[in-house]
């Protein structure tokens, strides 16, 4: 007879989110659309992320990487948005702290400024519409 | 005006509409209007400008937009909120950004504004000296028409 140890426990599996010691990746999501920002929010948080914070333009998203550096280890970065765009703002991080994990969201039709963004140090994208596996699988890429 | 300009937007409506929505969706029969038309209740338009010129308006009423909305949102939203605003013109721009993205490779340069949300009661659209293209889409959610007005410059 098979025992309870025989199954494997899907609630054991560690989540994404978690760094090998156990604390949780720290993310800042940049996006000027509330409803991307929900949307990402979710995702990462269902994986044991931590959302540290949110900025809705590049300016806010520079000055909140700025004021909560060195805890920080990942920004998601809208490529439009007002104010400051995404790919100056991620210039103007990496500028800052050459180490910065970024990873642009764009619409679909901006490989221009998705392959500028690559090579200024972005280290990854997504290419909206955003699903769970999609968003995942980017960014543990960038992280691991 | 030229069907091939409208094309590029049912087809994206249709790749997103099934891959943010999930919906059981029917293509109804396109149609000419060169008068006004009634606007349904929340109507999402986006702008063209460069070789075509015009605009592209995702209209649908109330109850269709909260429950596309909620649909995307994963959870049943009330009221046409500000989140429910930000996600229809979510749908909206990721609609366009593959239907643009088709038009740039059939040769055609236009830059696009961001999408703008009308709601209301009783509105309606006119174009002057430009004929709109509509096409009913048919989802789970209900009606949603895209109307596209564009011509060349």
């Amino acid at each position: 007879m098979k025992n309870k140890q025989d199954f494997p426990n899907i609630n054991e599996r560690k989540p994404e989110g978690q760094k090998p010691d156990g604390s949780k990746y720290r993310v800042l999501v940049v996006d000027d659309s509330m409803f991307v920002t929900k949307q990402i929010s979710q995702i990462l948080t269902s994986e044991g992320f931590d959302v540290i914070g949110t900025a809705s333009d590049g300016q806010d998203g520079l000055d909140k990487y700025k004021e909560q550096y060195p805890n920080v280890d990942l920004v998601t970065m809208d490529i439009t948005m007002p104010r400051m765009d995404g790919v100056t703002a991620l210039e103007k991080i990496i500028e800052f702290d050459k180490d910065a994990k970024v990873i642009m969201i764009s619409a679909l039709g901006k490989q221009d400024l998705v392959k500028k963004s690559l090579l200024i140090g972005a280290k990854n994208y997504i290419v909206k519409p955003l699903d769970r596996a999609k968003v995942l699988e980017r960014i543990l890429m960038s992280i691991r | 005006m030229r069907v091939e300009y409208i094309n590029p937007f049912v087809e994206a409506a249709f790749n997103i509409l099934k891959e943010v929505v999930d919906s059981d969706i029917k293509r109804g029969e396109l149609y000419l209007k060169s008068t006004s038309q009634p606007v349904l209740g929340v109507a999402a338009i986006v702008g063209l400008a460069g070789d075509v010129e015009g605009r592209v308006l995702f209209d649908m009423s109330e109850v269709t937009a909260l429950a596309i909305a909620g649909q995307m949102n994963g959870e049943e939203l009330s009221s046409f909120d500000d989140l429910a605003k930000a996600t229809i013109t979510e749908l909206a721009n990721m609609i366009t950004a593959q239907a643009v993205t088709k038009l740039h490779e059939l040769g055609f340069t236009f830059d696009l504004t961001p999408p703008a949300i009308f709601t209301g009661e009783n509105m309606e659209i006119t174009d002057a000296g430009v004929e709109a293209l509509i096409v009913p889409i048919e989802l789970s959610q209900g009606r949603m028409e895209i109307n596209v007005a564009v011509r060349e410059r």
